[in-house]
């Protein structure tokens, strides 16, 4: 078996505030293997993000951390400022939601993917500049040459998502973080970028964590997938496992709730409630007052994530009574 | 009136994931703002030295003007709490009168402009079209106009009370709040809620005072506290160029002003009023920056989502 | 047939370009084109469009939230577009609005109790009615009556969302204009609001215009359908036409660009990638304004813009050369 490229193990973080510390990541333990692409799917504040920050080491100053980030044999958690950022950008790039936002407005497109390289490797200006025209044409990016002069508020969202990832790559990492990259953009817009990242992955064999609420994004491009609920992995599991062969109620309620493009519906099954305060969050099992499948051991332990099949875990105290393709109910 | 089930509300609420005690916008500002330190740190500080300013003299009884040329030049003693001038006037007494129309300088003009430069601001801002061209153009001429030259001039002819200097101050610091207040509204009617009551039928009085105006207030009063500020820093400017309140009366600046001659002997005697007034100055912005933070309509409550 | 309750007729909204210091006006930007439709009693019309292709607008020039620039609009026998302060105001009790954004839509400062009731108070219902209505509108969208002394601050994002849907139901009226109303929400808490919707559609008699980029959730809630590209609507129908058997070109594409939740069918999916983005609405290309992403436009395309008229399917279609049921992009473009 060959080696994960990265290993989270028991990680969790926290956030202090005035009112307490507000629990984002729960006791998460999980591997990338090489060239595989992993989702990472939840909802607003189930942890996804705050995930993917944390291996970045991009997370605010005052965060609590515990467990171990292991990508390539070394602890990202233990290392110094200077090696972190060695590696960032370099082994491990980030792909953010709001290309506006993560591209500097007062440096031209070009000049700002050179700078990425020479940070990393000892090339001169000429041979980056060359390098980024390049990047720019392989993400898709038309008249490469005259577009890297260019400065980011003359891109179209689209092309600006596009010359975000040709930044990411521009060192060849071996893991991409790709944090909802399309969810600013339109669907025809989203299809373009998604192809772009497919082939990106192809022609570098760089693996990809998929931080996205998209379930259908997911179904596309996922080869793994992982369901964070309330700051937990709740479920973990190849593609069809998770879509086909779901053990955990609310990987099934969050796929049944979600209206079909090809069938034509009556009505929807929502998941009833929200989901809980991260600061006070409810005894036993986060989903407990959502589930309808809950029995009273539920309010008082967190179930454990137990294997349910191969490389297939989900964490319920009712996984035996979920079925294959069995109506759910309590 | 039915009775209400308390028990069976709190359930819902609890799988609703709400609070067990309603707020409003104002009881969460001020628990905001209690727990703010520098903001505390500002009020209590501004409250003692006001205080200060009033009760001292009535201890520490002198006369502020008249000269008594058998105690000139003293020193800190128990009779003269901060010493005394070159005609020997009690110092402390004439600190705490500067102080009083510092403040009150400030405080009177931050008023005036607030009402002027919000008006005009907000008319700028919900009217747009013309009128905010119009508006705008003023606003940048008045920016760009050199102050103190104007101030000068203006001190020259009108500046011999505290009242009138408020007033010329005020008329170069409304464009300040106009600004603020102009770019809040601007964003705040293309707000959904403005929308909504547009959409409901609502006039324009209706949309301004009820869901525009409410909504400036918090950007406008941190504005209001650093403008205190910069205008008692101007005032003592005016009062040091000679230009501001008239002796026999002071302000703070003045008293630095007639202190600057003796530096070398009494250093003292100038940086006493210049301590005070980089303490109110200070608390002031302290308050400031609390209001700010209390007052941000972006801070909801601690719901974590 | 029953008569529809509202008629669009030909609707344009521009929008002036202003530059320089006197805000002089230096060009337009058709942000709705040429826009005509009805709405029939207890129906859904969607509307469905990417960024830049004129819905929102659209839906704000129903309610004159935006003036339009041309065209008619008529609720019964009133005529928006023209009518007077006082005909609007009974007007707008008849016509209400969703928003998009739940944390914008509601006034940080005002309880909720304030927030249901302030439509009824310009349009002067006594207090005491409107304080019982405003109880029975908090139960109706799934809260409770005390929670009206509560600030929008304190409610979830879909909590929020009912209670701008209590607001809009506080008149009774019989049109809402749904503008992407579950679109800011996670997608457990989406379900919980269109369920809700569907229920008072029926309840209330409602007639929705639901306004939404999300395709799946257009499908789900529509009876009808309108496309939108650049201002334009390049094709409406019933639900089921345009889904299954789009007759645009853009539909099409648009349809096979969404991701669904179904990893076997994204598997063999053929999927057709549009080129390039949209371009800007202030400089619309020449003839079809699809000509440009077009994947099987020809030269005519460039010149000539097509008309909406019925083609085999049911369905309306502004295209040259519409798809006939059952025929895909990729087979026309590999011929």
């Amino acid at each position: 078996m060959t080696e994960p490229l990265l290993r989270v193990e028991h990680l969790a973080v926290g956030f202090p505030s005035k009112a307490g510390v507000v629990q984002a990541v729960t006791d998460v333990s999980f591997d990338v293997m090489p060239g595989e692409t992993l989702a990472v799917v939840g909802e607003s504040g189930s942890g996804k993000s705050v995930t993917a920050l944390t291996v970045m080491r991009l997370h605010p100053k005052a965060t609590r951390i515990s467990g171990s980030i292991m990508f390539q044999g070394r602890d990202l958690l233990a290392l110094g400022d200077d090696d972190m950022r060695a590696i960032r950008g370099n082994d491990v790039a980030m792909i953010f939601q709001d290309p506006m936002t993560a591209l500097n407005p007062v440096f031209s497109v070009g000049s700002q993917i050179v700078e990425s390289i020479r940070i990393h490797q000892q090339v001169t200006k000429q041979a980056a500049w060359e390098r980024a025209v390049d990047l720019l044409a392989l993400v898709g990016v038309p008249e490469p040459k005259r577009r890297a002069a260019q400065y980011p508020h003359e891109y179209s969202g689209g092309m600006r998502q596009r010359a975000m990832i040709a930044m990411a790559i521009a060192n060849e990492p071996k893991l991409l973080i790709a944090d909802e990259p399309t969810t600013a953009l339109d669907v025809t817009v989203q299809a373009q970028v998604m192809e772009v990242l497919h082939e990106v992955q192809q022609a570098t064999g760089s693996a990809m964590m998929l931080i996205t609420h998209d379930l259908g994004l997911v179904a596309g491009t996922a080869d793994r997938v992982q369901v964070m609920y309330a700051s937990r992995l709740v479920e973990t599991g190849g593609v069809d496992d998770i879509f086909y062969r779901s053990r955990n109620p609310y990987t099934r309620a969050l796929l049944d709730s979600i209206p079909d493009l090809h069938a034509t519906t009556d009505r929807l099954e929502p998941i009833p409630g929200n989901p809980p305060s991260l600061l006070r969050p409810p005894s036993g099992c986060p989903f407990r007052p959502r589930c309808q499948m809950a029995i009273d051991t539920c309010a008082t332990a967190v179930p454990e994530l137990v294997m349910v099949g191969e490389g297939h875990a989900s964490r319920c105290h009712r996984t035996a009574d979920i079925t294959l393709n069995a109506e759910v109910t309590s | 009136m039915t009775t209400i089930d308390a028990a069976a509300v709190a359930e819902a609420d609890a799988i609703e994931g709400l609070s067990e005690q309603p707020k409003s916008f104002g009881r969460l500002a001020w628990e905001r703002f209690i727990h703010h330190r520098l903001a505390l740190v500002g009020l209590i500080g501004l409250m003692l030295i006001v205080a200060s300013f009033i009760i001292g003299p009535m201890i520490n009884d002198h006369p502020f003007d008249k000269p008594d040329v058998l105690n000139r030049l003293q020193g800190p003693s128990k009779e003269h709490w901060f010493g005394t001038d070159e005609i020997g006037r009690d110092l402390f007494v004439r600190t705490a009168r500067g102080g009083r129309y510092s403040i009150l300088i400030g405080l009177l003009s931050a008023v005036v402009s607030t009402a002027v430069g919000t008006l005009i601001g907000a008319a700028a801002g919900y009217f747009g079209k013309m009128v905010d061209a119009v508006i705008a153009q003023v606003i940048n001429l008045v920016l760009v106009v050199p102050g103190l030259i104007v101030l000068s001039v203006f001190a020259l002819n009108f500046g011999s009370n505290w009242w009138r200097l408020s007033l010329v101050l005020a008329a170069l610091s409304w464009v300040r709040i106009a600004r603020v207040a102009r770019g809040v509204v601007l964003s705040i009617k293309e707000q959904d809620y403005v929308m909504a009551a547009r959409a409901a039928g609502a006039s324009h009085s209706r949309i301004l005072f009820r869901h525009i105006l409410p909504n400036v207030v918090g950007a406008v009063t941190v504005e209001i506290t650093l403008l205190v500020g910069s205008i008692i820093v101007l005032e003592s400017t005016l009062s040091f160029l000679g230009l501001g309140v008239r002796p026999p009366d002071t302000s703070l600046g003045r008293l630095v002003a007639d202190a600057k001659g003796n530096i070398d002997n009494d250093p003292l005697r100038v940086l006493t009023p210049g301590l005070v007034i980089v303490l109110i100055v200070l608390c002031v912005n302290f308050l400031g920056d609390g209001l700010r933070d209390a007052l941000d309509p972006k801070a909801r409550s601690n719901r974590d989502d | 047939m029953s008569t529809p309750v509202l008629e669009v007729r030909n609707l344009v909204t521009e929008f002036p370009i202003r530059a320089g210091v006197l805000r002089r006006e230096v060009g337009r930007v058709q942000a709705v084109s040429d826009v005509s439709f009805d709405l029939m009693p207890v129906e859904t019309l969607g509307v469905v469009g990417e960024s830049g292709c004129g819905k929102t607008t659209l839906g704000r020039s129903l309610l004159r939230l935006i003036e339009p620039t041309s065209g008619s609009v008529r609720i019964g026998d009133v005529e928006i577009t023209t009518a007077d302060r006082k005909s609007m105001t009974r007007v707008r009790s008849q016509l209400q609005m969703v928003f998009q954004d739940p944390y914008a839509s509601l006034n940080p400062r005002i309880p909720v109790r304030d927030i249901i009731a302030e439509p009824m108070r310009i349009h002067g219902v006594a207090k005491d009615e409107a304080a019982e209505r405003v109880a029975d509108l908090l139960r109706r969208v799934g809260l409770l009556p005390e929670h009206g002394n509560r600030y929008p601050h304190e409610f979830s994002g879909g909590q929020r969302q009912r209670i701008g849907i209590a607001r809009s139901l506080a008149l009774r009226p019989r049109i809402i204009i749904l503008d992407e109303p579950v679109s800011a929400l996670d997608v457990s808490i989406q379900a919980q609001v269109l369920n809700l919707l569907d229920e008072i559609q029926d309840e209330f008699q409602l007639s929705y215009v639901f306004i939404a980029h999300d395709l799946s959730v257009v499908r789900h809630t529509s009876d009808r359908v309108a496309v939108m590209y650049l201002g334009k609507i390049v094709e409406i129908g019933v639900r089921d036409e345009i889904y299954d058997a789009p007759a645009h070109p853009y539909t099409h594409s648009l349809l096979s660009a969404v991701p669904v939740a179904d990893p076997r069918r994204e598997r063999s999916r053929q999927r057709i990638i549009l080129q390039g983005d949209v371009p800007s609405p202030a400089n619309p290309p020449a003839g079809c304004r699809f000509h440009t992403r077009c994947p099987i436009a020809q030269e005519r395309c460039r010149t000539e813009a097509p008309e909406l008229r019925t083609v085999v399917g049911g369905q309306q279609v502004a295209c040259h050369f519409p798809l006939e049921p059952g025929q895909t992009l990729v087979d026309i473009a590999s011929r």
